[in-house]
């Protein structure tokens, strides 16, 4: 026998190739990401895409075709900053939220210790996770800090008449080079969200995650929203 | 071809502006009216629609009150910073002759060729949103004239032609500057980005900033690293990162809800 569970959007959870786990074919939901989260991770997440395509269009002459797809040069020179700032506002919304959630624990720096134990999908050794893994948390930082120095060399780059050559020289460098580890993490965050960890995209666009799926990824979460 | 380029002999000079004109009026541009601000020189500043400024400057050399004219306009550089720092491509293009030339049609107004100029000469227009600067008349040079600035000059400061020759010349003349008492004499023609297609004969060259002109110019090096090691680092990183992850899921595949077995 092979079942398939699926959860509450109908969307396949996985599937299990043993008779004992028919009896699960429905599952509980719980919430994981509230309306006000999943808006400002999508209003950014446009946001981001975005601006890192016609950045990259930017980055070199050999991906300039890059601003054809988006309407031209003069028009992604003149939308690139507008999308950072609508990205820089959503992100601000998720530090609000986040930070303070976010913080590392003592559990976190052993998962970081043994996260080559998490990337080979070898989860026994690993300590449970909170809301967030270790792995999210360090992703969130490092996107918040990246972000941080790009809105700042961003308006910088913005306005090159009006600013003074030191701080254009500067920016000029550090735009990229916070681009470039911005656009790093996203890729993986990309992979992990769709492929990696099934479930984590109906997570982040419906709210809600199944109850299996919760105690397998974020046992300690689990265990608090569930009560026990 | 042959690489062309200017000479500015700035002991010629007499800042009569007549080179300032001659470009405004080859180029068609507006004149804008300045402000009388104690000195000589014409406008503050280079401009979108000034792109030629005889620089005045005032200095005790030697003992000696002295009048430091020098024409500033683009350099048009062998390794030029603002075509290294423009994503656009067409916006900015080194013709075989040397001259390096801004096409407005395909230029996006991001302004890092401002940045990425060593010698702080493109000037963005706040109403086109493009980079403008001197082109050393390129559409006179390919037609076989002369630039307009050189054509006007009364007094044989600048000359037109080979740089080689140029060069020459250049050296010629601080040779007989030194001879005449001025130790101090000498060329500026940029060795730091690659030379300069505009060369200049100075009186005092171990001070070129006394002109206006900076000290040993070269490429910003954060331009450097950024079209340098920083793209390939980067560039790598993100083809890496894509396909480790391409790899990872081969591997090791998504990472499943375990069964009741593990509660």
């Amino acid at each position: 026998m092979h079942f398939h569970v699926f959860d509450a959007a109908g969307e396949s959870l996985g599937s299990f190739g043993t008779a004992d786990h028919g009896r699960r074919a429905v599952t509980k939901q719980i919430d994981r990401f509230s309306f006000a989260e999943r808006a400002s991770h999508w209003v950014s997440a446009i946001c981001f895409l975005y601006a890192a395509l016609t950045g990259l269009a930017l980055w070199s002459p050999k991906l300039f075709w890059l601003s054809g797809v988006f309407g031209g040069g003069e028009v992604v020179r003149a939308w690139h900053p507008w999308a950072g700032m609508i990205f820089s506002c959503a992100l601000g919304v998720m530090i609000r939220r986040w930070s303070a959630q976010m913080q590392l624990d003592e559990d976190d720096q052993i998962w970081l210790a043994k996260s080559h134990l998490y990337a080979q999908n070898i989860e026994a050794g690993l300590p449970e996770s909170g809301r967030f893994n270790a792995g999210q948390k360090m992703l969130f930082w490092t996107q918040s800090a990246a972000a941080l120095g790009l809105v700042f060399t961003g308006v910088v780059l913005w306005f090159p008449e009006s600013m003074p050559r030191a701080l254009r020289l500067g920016a000029i460098l550090l735009h990229p080079a916070c681009a470039s580890v911005s656009i790093g993490g996203i890729i993986v965050h990309i992979y992990m969200s769709t492929l990696g960890v099934p479930g984590a995209l109906q997570a982040m666009v419906r709210g809600t995650v199944s109850e299996e799926w919760a105690k397998s990824h974020h046992g300690k979460w689990y265990r608090e929203v569930a009560g026990r | 071809m042959t690489t062309v380029a200017k000479l500015i002999d700035t002991t010629l000079c007499i800042g009569c502006k007549a080179c300032e004109v001659a470009c405004q009026e080859w180029n068609e541009q507006e004149f804008t009216l300045g402000v009388f601000a104690n000195t000589y020189q014409t406008l503050p500043d280079l401009a979108p629609n000034f792109w030629n400024l005889i620089k005045f400057n005032e200095e005790y050399k030697d003992g000696a009150q002295a009048w430091l004219m020098a024409k500033y306009q683009c350099m048009h550089c062998a390794e030029p910073g603002c075509l290294k720092a423009c994503p656009s491509p067409g916006a900015i293009v080194q013709l075989p002759n040397g001259i390096v030339d801004f096409h407005q049609d395909n230029c996006i107004g991001c302004g890092y060729c401002i940045t990425g100029c060593p010698f702080d000469v493109p000037r963005l227009s706040p109403t086109t949103k493009k980079v403008y600067k001197c082109s050393l008349c390129s559409d006179r040079v390919g037609a076989g004239l002369t630039p307009a600035c050189i054509r006007t000059c009364p007094t044989n400061c600048l000359t037109f032609g080979a740089r080689a020759d140029l060069v020459q010349i250049a050296n010629q003349r601080a040779v007989e500057l030194k001879a005449d008492g001025h130790k101090d004499a000498g060329v500026y023609d940029g060795p730091g980005v690659g030379g300069t297609n505009v060369i200049y004969v100075l009186k005092h060259a171990s001070t070129p900033e006394s002109y206006g002109l900076p000290k040993d110019p070269t490429i910003p090096w954060t331009v450097a690293l950024w079209k340098g090691p920083l793209k390939w680092v980067a560039n790598a990183a993100f083809i890496g990162t894509a396909v480790g992850a391409m790899l990872h899921y081969l591997k090791f595949g998504p990472k499943e809800v375990h069964g009741d077995k593990a509660d």
